[in-house]
This record gives C-alpha cells, sequence and structure tokens, in this order.
C-alpha cells in the first residue's frame, strides 16, 4: 500500500443552481476544498440552511443532485471524495425529474 | 373583535394551499399558493397559538422540512427538522466545533404528519415520519427528540411498510388526558401509550388482516386513518386497509361496522365536534383505490343507533375519485362543516352537516389533507 499526500486545498468557482439560493448561497461562490465533499462542508459552514439539503443525513447526496467539476458528473457514492484540485469550475444542479 | 373566518388548510402534490370563508361556508377565497411545486403531505392548525399553521414539506430535491406559518398561512419559515436518531447532530444547527459526525445508515424519507400537542403542553409538537418514526418537540419545533419507546417497539421486527412507505401517518392525543396517546403506522398497525410516551402497547385487537396469512395478528394491520369521537375520546373510528371499525375502549378491541358495504375499503374518516357519535367514511373500491359506485359517496357512521346513512348521492360527483387517508376533515361549527379533498385536486364542502354539497371553484393539484382551522367561537 502506497502512500498518497492529500491533495492540496484548492480555491475553486461554485456555481449553484437558482434553486438553492433560497438557503442562503448566491449563484456564484468561492470555496477552498480538496475534495467534493469538503467544498459542500465549507459551503454548509457558510449557510447553515444548507445543510442537508444537498446531502442527507447519512451523508450522501440527495437523489435529484447533481455535482460537476469542471464539467464531469462525480456520480452519487464515491463522487463525494472526488478531488477538485486543479478543477476551475463545480456546478451544483438539479437532475431532470419531476411531474 | 376577533377574525370570524374559517380557514381550510390544504397540503398537495404542489404545494400548501390555504382557503378562507366566512361562516357561512359558501364563497371561498383562496390564497396565493406556498411552497409551490413541493409535495406538503400535511398542513394543521395550532388551535394554542392563533394563527399558528405547521406544513410537513417533502421537497423532491432538498428533501424534507417542517414550515410554520404564524400569520394564518400568508408566510411560512422553515423550522427544525428531525433527522434520523443515530445522528448525534439532530438539530439541524452547524456544528461548527468539527467533532466527528456519527451518521445514521438511513436517512428520514418523508415527513407525514404534524400534530400540536395537548393544551396543558403548548410549546409540544409531535411529528410522524417515514420510516416508522415519531417525534417530540418541547420548543414549538426548534429542535426534536426521536420517541425510541415507540420506534424501537419490541414488535418492530413484524412491521411492514404499506403502499405509501413505512409511515407514521396518524397521531391523536386524549384531549381529556395528556399522558394517553395514540399512533398509527402502516403497516404495523396502531399503538396506545397511557404514561406520555413511556410504554405502548399494541391496539389492534379485532382488526383483520387480509394481506397476512394470520388473520388477526397483535401487529401489522394496515391502519389507513384513525379519529376519537368528538364528545367520548374512548371512543375511535378506523378506516383500515382491512376494513371500516369502531373501538369503544380507547383501542383495546376493534369491532368491524364496514360489512354494510360490499367493499369497506378506504383511507379517510372524521368525526366532527359539533356531532358526538358520528363519524364520516368515504369507500373507495379496494382494488382501483377509487370510488365505486359511480361517484363519489360519503357515508355516516351514527354509532348509537350503529346505522350507517349516506349523505351523498354518487349522482352529485359522478367519476372514480381517490380520496387519501387525511382527506376529509370537519370544522367545529354547528352545523358541521365537512370537507373533502380528492386526489385529483377537487375541494368539496358542506356546510350544513351533509345535507348538500358544493365544489369550491378552484382546482387544486392531487390533494393530501385536509384539515380545518376554526376561528375563536
Amino acid at each position: 500500500m502506497t502512500w498518497e499526500p492529500p491533495s492540496p486545498v484548492h480555491m475553486v468557482e461554485v456555481h449553484l443552481d437558482a434553486w438553492i439560493r433560497e438557503f442562503g448561497p448566491r449563484t456564484r461562490e468561492q470555496a477552498e476544498a480538496r475534495t467534493v465533499e469538503e467544498l459542500l462542508e465549507v459551503l454548509e459552514v457558510r449557510y447553515p440552511r444548507l445543510r442537508f439539503k444537498l446531502r442527507d443525513e447519512t451523508g450522501k447526496l440527495r437523489r435529484y443532485v447533481r455535482v460537476f467539476v469542471d464539467g464531469e458528473d462525480v456520480g452519487r457514492e464515491q463522487g463525494l471524495q472526488a478531488p477538485i484540485s486543479g478543477a476551475r469550475t463545480v456546478d451544483i444542479l438539479h437532475s431532470i425529474a419531476g411531474g | 373583535m376577533a377574525e370570524k373566518k374559517i380557514r381550510v388548510l390544504l397540503g398537495t402534490r404542489k404545494g400548501a394551499y390555504v382557503a378562507e370563508s366566512d361562516l357561512k361556508r359558501r364563497t371561498w377565497k383562496v390564497l396565493p399558493v406556498s411552497n409551490a411545486g413541493r409535495e406538503v403531505y400535511h398542513v394543521v392548525a395550532d388551535p394554542r397559538h392563533p394563527g399558528h399553521l405547521y406544513a410537513a414539506v417533502n421537497d423532491w430535491m432538498f428533501g424534507p422540512m417542517v414550515h410554520r406559518s404564524e400569520d394564518g398561512g400568508k408566510h411560512w419559515k422553515e423550522i427544525g427538522t428531525p433527522l434520523m436518531p443515530s445522528s448525534k447532530e439532530r438539530n439541524p444547527q452547524m456544528n461548527l466545533d468539527g467533532g466527528e459526525v456519527q451518521r445514521p445508515k438511513h436517512a428520514i424519507t418523508n415527513l407525514w404528519h404534524v400534530e400540536p400537542g395537548h393544551p396543558d403542553q403548548p410549546n409540544t409538537l409531535f411529528l410522524g415520519a417515514d420510516p416508522h418514526k415519531l417525534f417530540r418537540s418541547d420548543d414549538l419545533g426548534r429542535s426534536w427528540e426521536p420517541v425510541s419507546s415507540i420506534n424501537e417497539h419490541p414488535t418492530k421486527k413484524d412491521w411492514a411498510p404499506g403502499a405509501g412507505g413505512p409511515c407514521m401517518h396518524t397521531i391523536l392525543i386524549d384531549p381529556r388526558d395528556a399522558r394517553r396517546m395514540y399512533v398509527g403506522m402502516s403497516a404495523a398497525g396502531t399503538f396506545r401509550t397511557d404514561d406520555g410516551g413511556e410504554t405502548w402497547r399494541a391496539a389492534n385487537r379485532g382488526v383483520e388482516t387480509p394481506f397476512l396469512p394470520t388473520r388477526f395478528p397483535e401487529v401489522g394491520q394496515c391502519v389507513h386513518h384513525v379519529v376519537l369521537d368528538a364528545e367520548d375520546p374512548t371512543t375511535a373510528y378506523r378506516q383500515d386497509h382491512g376494513g371500516m371499525y369502531v373501538s369503544h375502549d380507547g383501542m383495546e378491541s376493534w369491532k368491524r361496522i364496514g360489512k354494510f358495504f360490499d367493499d369497506d375499503f378506504g383511507f379517510a374518516v372524521a368525526s366532527a365536534r359539533t356531532l358526538p357519535g358520528r363519524a364520516f367514511f368515504i369507500p373507495l373500491e379496494g382494488r382501483s383505490r377509487v370510488t365505486a359506485q359511480g361517484g363519489l359517496q360519503v357515508f355516516e357512521w351514527n354509532d348509537p343507533k350503529k346505522k350507517w346513512r349516506a349523505l351523498m348521492s354518487p349522482k352529485a360527483f359522478p367519476g372514480h375519485y381517490g380520496v387519501h387517508r387525511e382527506g376529509m376533515a370537519t370544522d367545529g361549527l354547528a352545523p358541521a362543516g365537512i370537507y373533502v379533498g380528492t386526489t385529483t385536486g377537487q375541494l368539496i364542502v358542506s356546510a350544513d352537516a351533509g345535507k348538500s354539497w358544493r365544489q369550491v371553484p378552484f382546482q387544486f393539484p392531487g390533494i393530501h389533507s385536509v384539515q380545518v382551522a376554526n376561528p375563536p367561537l
């Protein structure tokens, strides 16, 4: 097993779905984080009403929340550990659903 | 002088609605929708705090939330929302100390029912959730604690989900004794406590389970809804998956009263403050879960006389209607108002205890729940 140094903390521009503004964030935020999970934690500290809205209490992304790092969908489970070092943008959007 | 308006509160598939009328209940004004686009399973008035309403909101993107209005439904604000019990952070405030989070394995799926506490406990609320969870707040919804004595009841291994999920949907408090409560869950049945929720016992004796190999099990009944009699809270009326029932001993035992019908399936049941000894049921066809006799029908059960009476001709509102478990409510006026909300968004009102009916001329989204906020009388 090889040891890997942690990803460096990285400043990234976050684009948020307009619906998320109800809980405090602006549609564009800047945040420092190493992974998607850390980024969400930073946003939740900054905007406490956002807590449990994008992730449920198990820590998983809610079913209809999608996160893209530089345009790539990070997926649902392991995706929260996706590194964002080197990325320019993270988009947090709602998926197509409803009726 | 106190405002003499009556408000009908609707939880719908696409938001919460409040319809206002004067005490004649002939013309209705529908206030602007709140929580537009969100599933609202239940809206209820808190009679201990006039003007206060609570809504159980289930947003398809952001998950469950509890909202409160303090001005009769004009403005709403999110308050505390309970989380699954194994989390150390039940209060939705952010924990800034960076401590380790113990996460539950499952999340709360939906919030089903908010019940204001007994008048002797003015800051207490109860909340029923999926999966099979009862929560209690003693600070008007700022924080919540799970009621483990029922949530982890010894019979839990024999509970199952109903078609709507494993939901805690009925919470009843004896108006004469804050320590006696009842809850109903699908498909677990009804449970009773006499000590303020410290201990609970199953309260399903006599209720059939046509969907289980055992005909009369202790638990596992798919109770759909239960109400207490307006005058005698030891009398309860129950619409179960397995028929219509009455209890005269605080749910110690149940007697089936629905054999009068070809099919006594249904979801909704209501009682009225000014009509003690009466209960209202809406029989549905058990397979299709819509009205089966060619139109909507409301029946009155006269408990002292042990008789059924149709309050509505099937020709009045022809068609195949669905009505959810909390889709019927009454007001506290005389003559009693009866309100039926359908799964296709019609609100049908009788202002004379069922003698005549008219539809409120507003197309709502599919209605989950109907409740009434009475003016001070």
